[in-house]
């Protein structure tokens, strides 16, 4: 029982990271069109940016108050990306749309630069964050432990869902961004400026991979290549969750992540990962557009 | 003059072969005073007939594979299993041994044997890349969403390999072995080096040369059409699906080929070759080459790995990523048709002033 | 317009980049080749990619020892000029670059590789061309090659110590937890010998992938296997997950002791010592360590690199092979490979080195080494606990070892 119940706990967290990490994708990719390999690595620029907070709210703040750090560093690292994202979107991007495949090739470039930005500015070792004291440990209830911070992470996804389906159903903005993704014509014909639509939606979605940063930051390294070992989970929790649905974005992320926790009680954790990328590719055979399929009559979709 | 513009890539091709194949007289004749530069352009012609496959699903059939690194393994590891057994003399190898396994793995034994050895160089890729199309194609998976499919696949092959570490050597994989016609490094085996080295060479002129065509035959007018209008191909009575595996299949046996070539001079093959990135650059070869055109994919692979070989060295070891970064994204945002392109725009330029 | 100005522009970097990537080579190796009174030697590490991580600080040993070598006057009279290339973390590359380095740029030794995947790929290359590497790391063993000279630890001054020490400090249940990849699958190879022999007991082996960020799955495995001390062999970032993983599920020393193989002081600032505190590792140096050679050795590598950096097993093993060279070379009289290798295998060859004085074994051309067990520190410094009263001689074979033996640890014929 007690390890059942860890078992989910676990997986409801690797879900979430997955979740988290996917959530950008979810807009650039889900709603833009456009394959950001660079991802990734914007993910890195958020850890980064958490690593530069907590080091500058060292020399400011006095000891006892360290933890706040974090706090700051959620905002920082998503307007942070966000601008990175947005710049990117007005030079490169924009120049993309309409070509999946070349948004891909070209955005891999732009991964490239930025790892080794990333070693040039904080060199080739990896840096250290401490977890801010409220998020140290974790609470024990019938032998089983749950831990501080990916209970935190976990909060910290609904409240990024909660966000971005407020932004995209319920805000003037999200009905602009949705009205430019399914007729871009008509869209600017109604007098929305869809250049301004598309930079910002790509900033946000850019924003979410820095908040993605911060919670990788807490688990594990952060070194040039963080955001590689992301990268191919997330693009397959999109594809298998059905492009440009944010509920299928979950329920593709939850998938990876339980079957990945599960498979690995009974294997090890490298046969566990092939399985599970394989567990992925049979279902898409059986639904090739995902779990969750935006109608249309188009042929060529 | 018109017709010698049509035969500009075959023109461009011969010299490039000639040029290649003077490279080792030159060396044997101590003009070019090392030989590791001739068994990198070795390596070099390895990766341009993985380029030329890779262009042929995506330049021509608009298909973007992010896995042909998997099928370049398999090929690799074909050669590289038998070039082993040559070493053990059939015997078992060290890592084996540290795997705990007492005799050959059945997966090797087939390999003692040079001719099934060749033949699983072409049918393991070939096979592999005939069962996974024929079951991605026929759901009708296209796009962006074959290139994501064909990257996860490619991540779970690797990690497979890692996890199989008693047969493949994890990730350290197969090394510590010789070419085909033994040692080819140092400065006591040029004639073996040119052996191989020509042996390469022939392979890469008979890929260029089927390649052609089969690009320049009704099939790959019908793939050019698959890539402009897959459903009005479709709805011509075409069997899309079948058409799509076949070219997918040949594409494997190309990248498989081009990985036995490149273990013959790289004297190892690692897993390492199948991660997403390496596949990604395979693509980035065509991408900058120009992708539609035979001779692009080749002018890419080599000119891409000639820069990484130049670049990541000396002085410039912390500023190298900066520049292979951008030659890719200016690439790709301003020159779609690569580097061939570029040049054809310009003569078409040159001729209608001249006209 | 606009669009066409920025193509022509972008026409003209492009063709720039290329012209720069397609000649650069020229400038690194024209630099010291034309002058007589140089000698030229290779360096061989990541310098991006995922193993950058580790092998930038090995890189900057080398070239700390190089530098202070020139300052002293050089070697037989010679200054070193160093020619360095990317491997990129690629054992592919690493083939490719070390060809280059030996056969074009013909250095008179490279200093090299972290990796066992690098070093295996370039193995055969160093043997066919006759060259000499230097290999700087501790290693899984099982290897010896004429044409390799290894300064870090074989596993028999790493490995078979700490467990010696570990069982009779009272540990009888061990978990092994390490990496997929060669180094750790072939130290639980001879650790499962080893705690056998000594009747106690393995109770779970586990190999994490090299990029995995998630340990939820294996710290349960460790937690219903209930050993009394964790043997890992995890590298790189696998570290840094595994342990900050542990400590939200408020596990510390006390609770799970651990030993480690592949922390250094580098690790340890990576990680976070708070987390770290009380952990073991062993090595054959630590930055503390107390001789005399060692305080300047880390004096002088802070002041060229900073002060917050700490030297670490690896870097030093890596000063340690550069002036090993320039010992050989001297004792030689000359820089050709095969009067080089000749007086490597003479055994005579020995230095003061930070961690105490290092001998080459002239058999297998691994260096006799003092082990120590040391404890991690809340200032992240690793203090020693215990240590060997003399160097151990490498046995990279495990050859004195019964068990071993008996156990079939043994290169094939």
């Amino acid at each position: 029982m007690e390890q059942f119940v860890n078992a989910l706990f676990n997986g409801l967290s690797l879900s979430s990271i997955i979740l988290l990490t996917s959530l950008g994708l979810a807009i650039t990719f889900g709603q833009m069109r456009v394959i950001n390999m660079a991802h990734g690595e914007f993910v890195m620029v958020g850890a980064y940016m958490t690593y530069v907070v907590q080091n500058i709210v060292a020399v400011v703040v006095p000891p006892s108050m360290q933890g706040i750090y974090y706090i700051l560093a959620i905002p920082v690292a998503f307007f942070t990306t966000f601008l990175l994202g947005s710049i990117m979107e007005r030079f490169i991007i924009s120049r993309l749309y309409g070509r999946e495949i070349d948004s891909l090739l070209a955005t891999w470039g732009i991964s490239l630069i930025l790892q080794q930005a990333a070693r040039s500015i904080f060199g080739t070792q990896g840096v250290n964050v401490t977890v801010p004291s409220f998020l140290e440990g974790g609470i024990t209830i019938n032998g089983c432990t749950f831990s501080l911070n990916r209970i935190f992470i976990i909060l910290l996804v609904l409240m990024c869902l909660l966000g971005m389906y407020l932004i995209m159903y319920r805000s003037g903005f999200g009905k602009q961004m949705r009205a430019v993704v399914q007729n871009r014509s008509m869209a600017q014909c109604m007098g929305i400026n869809s250049r301004k639509v598309d930079n910002i939606t790509f900033a946000i979605g850019s924003g979410m991979a820095g908040i993605a940063g911060c919670s990788v930051a807490l688990l594990g390294s952060i070194d040039s290549t963080v955001g590689q070992s992301y990268i191919v989970n997330s693009f397959m929790a999109i594809v298998l969750g059905g492009v440009g649905k944010l509920a299928g974005t979950v329920l593709g992320s939850s998938i990876i992540g339980f079957s990945g926790i599960f498979a690995e009680q009974y294997t090890s954790a490298t046969i566990a990962k092939a399985i599970v990328l394989l567990i992925v590719i049979v279902f898409l055979q059986k639904r090739p557009q995902g779990l969750f399929i935006v109608k249309s009559r188009s042929l060529d979709e | 003059m018109k017709k010698l513009k049509n035969q500009g890539s075959n023109i461009c091709f011969l010299v490039i072969v000639i040029l290649l194949a003077l490279a080792p007289i030159l060396a044997g004749a101590g003009i070019i005073k090392s030989t590791s530069m001739v068994l990198f352009l070795g390596k070099c012609i390895a990766f341009a007939i993985v380029a030329i496959g890779l262009d042929l699903i995506w330049g021509y059939t608009g298909i973007l594979s992010l896995g042909h690194g998997l099928y370049f393994c398999l090929g690799g590891y074909a050669m590289a299993m038998y070039l082993k057994l040559q070493e053990t003399q059939g015997g078992i190898t060290d890592f084996m041994q540290v795997g705990g396994l007492t005799e050959l793995p059945l997966i090797w034994r087939p390999f003692q044997n040079i001719f099934v050895s060749m033949l699983m160089v072409f049918v393991v890729p070939g096979a592999a890349a005939g069962i996974i199309g024929y079951f991605i194609f026929k759901s009708r998976v296209k796009g962006v969403y074959f290139s994501i499919i064909s990257q996860a696949l490619t991540w779970a092959a690797y990690s497979m390999f890692i996890a199989l570490s008693p047969y493949t050597n994890g990730n350290v994989g197969i090394t510590e072995i010789k070419s085909l016609f033994g040692s080819i490094k140092g400065s006591g085996n040029i004639d073996n080096m040119m052996k191989v080295f020509y042996l390469a060479l022939l392979l890469l002129v008979l890929a260029y040369a089927s390649s052609k065509y089969l690009v320049d035959s009704k099939f790959g007018k019908l793939l050019i059409a698959i890539r402009d209008g897959e459903n009005r191909t479709y709805f011509s009575g075409y069997k899309v699906s079948k058409f799509k595996t076949f070219i997918y299949v040949i594409s494997a046996v190309f990248a498989g080929v081009a990985g036995a070539v490149f273990v013959n001079f790289n004297g190892s093959i690692t897993p390492s070759q199948m991660t997403i990135s390496y596949s990604i650059t395979m693509v980035i070869w065509v991408a900058v080459g120009g992708r539609g055109t035979i001779i692009g994919a080749i002018i890419g692979a080599f000119l891409i790995n000639l820069c990484e070989y130049n670049l990541s060295s000396g002085s410039l070891v912390d500023i190298w990523q900066y520049i292979i970064g951008a030659i890719f994204c200016i690439t790709i945002l301003f020159f779609k048709g690569g580097i061939v392109g570029l040049v054809k725009e310009r003569i078409s330029k040159v001729d209608r002033k001249t006209d | 317009m606009e669009k066409r100005y920025f193509k022509k522009i972008a026409a003209c970097t492009l063709a720039l980049f290329m012209a720069i990537s397609l000649v650069a080579c020229g400038d690194s190796s024209s630099a010291g080749s034309g002058k007589e009174d140089t000698v030229k030697v290779g360096l061989l590490h990541s310098l991006t990619g995922s193993m950058a991580i580790s092998e930038k600080s090995v890189r900057d040993a080398e070239v700390l020892a190089i530098e202070e070598i020139n300052k002293a006057g050089g070697v037989l009279g010679k200054q070193i000029v160093y020619v360095e290339e990317d491997g990129a973390s690629e054992p592919s590359t690493f083939a490719t670059k070390a060809e280059k380095l030996v056969d074009s740029e013909k250095v008179a030794t490279v200093f090299g590789c972290w990796t066992s995947s690098s070093r295996k790929a370039v193995k055969s290359i160093f043997e066919d061309y006759n060259a000499l590497l230097w290999y700087p790391v501790q290693y899984e063993g099982m290897e010896d090659s004429d044409n390799i000279v290894y300064t870090g630890a074989a596993p028999n001054q790493q490995i078979v110590p700490a467990i010696e020490y570990l069982i009779a400090q009272g540990y009888k249940k061990f978990f092994l937890i390490g990496s997929d990849y060669v180094f750790p699958r072939t130290a639980n190879m001879i650790i499962n010998a080893q705690v056998k022999e000594a009747g106690c007991e393995v109770v779970g082996e586990e190999y994490a992938d090299m990029d995995q960020t998630d340990f939820a799955s294996i710290i349960s495995k460790i937690e219903s296997a209930k050993p009394d001390v964790i043997i890992n062999t995890l590298n790189g970032t696998g570290n840094v997950s595994f342990f900050k993983q542990m400590s939200e599920k408020n596990y510390t020393s006390k609770d799970y002791m651990t030993m480690s193989f592949s922390i250094a002081e580098e690790e340890v600032a990576t990680i976070g010592s708070s987390i770290l505190k009380g952990h073991m590792v062993s090595w054959n140096y630590y930055q503390t360590t107390a001789t005399e050679k060692n305080k300047e050795f880390v004096a002088a590598y802070k002041e060229k690199f900073g002060k917050d950096r700490v030297t670490s097993d690896p870097a030093e093993a890596a000063y340690d092979a550069v002036y090993l060279w320039k010992e050989v070379c001297e004792k030689a009289g000359s820089f050709e490979v095969d009067d080089v290798l000749g007086a490597v295998r003479s055994g005579e060859i020995s230095y003061e080195a930070p961690e105490g004085t290092v001998v080459i074994n002239g058999d297998n051309q691994h260096l006799a080494k003092t082990v120590r067990i040391g404890e991690i520190g809340e200032d992240g410094l690793i203090t020693e606990i215990y240590a060997t009263n003399a160097p151990v001689d490498p046995d990279p074979y495990l050859k004195n070892y019964d068990w071993a033996v008996k156990a079939g640890i043994q290169p094939l014929e």
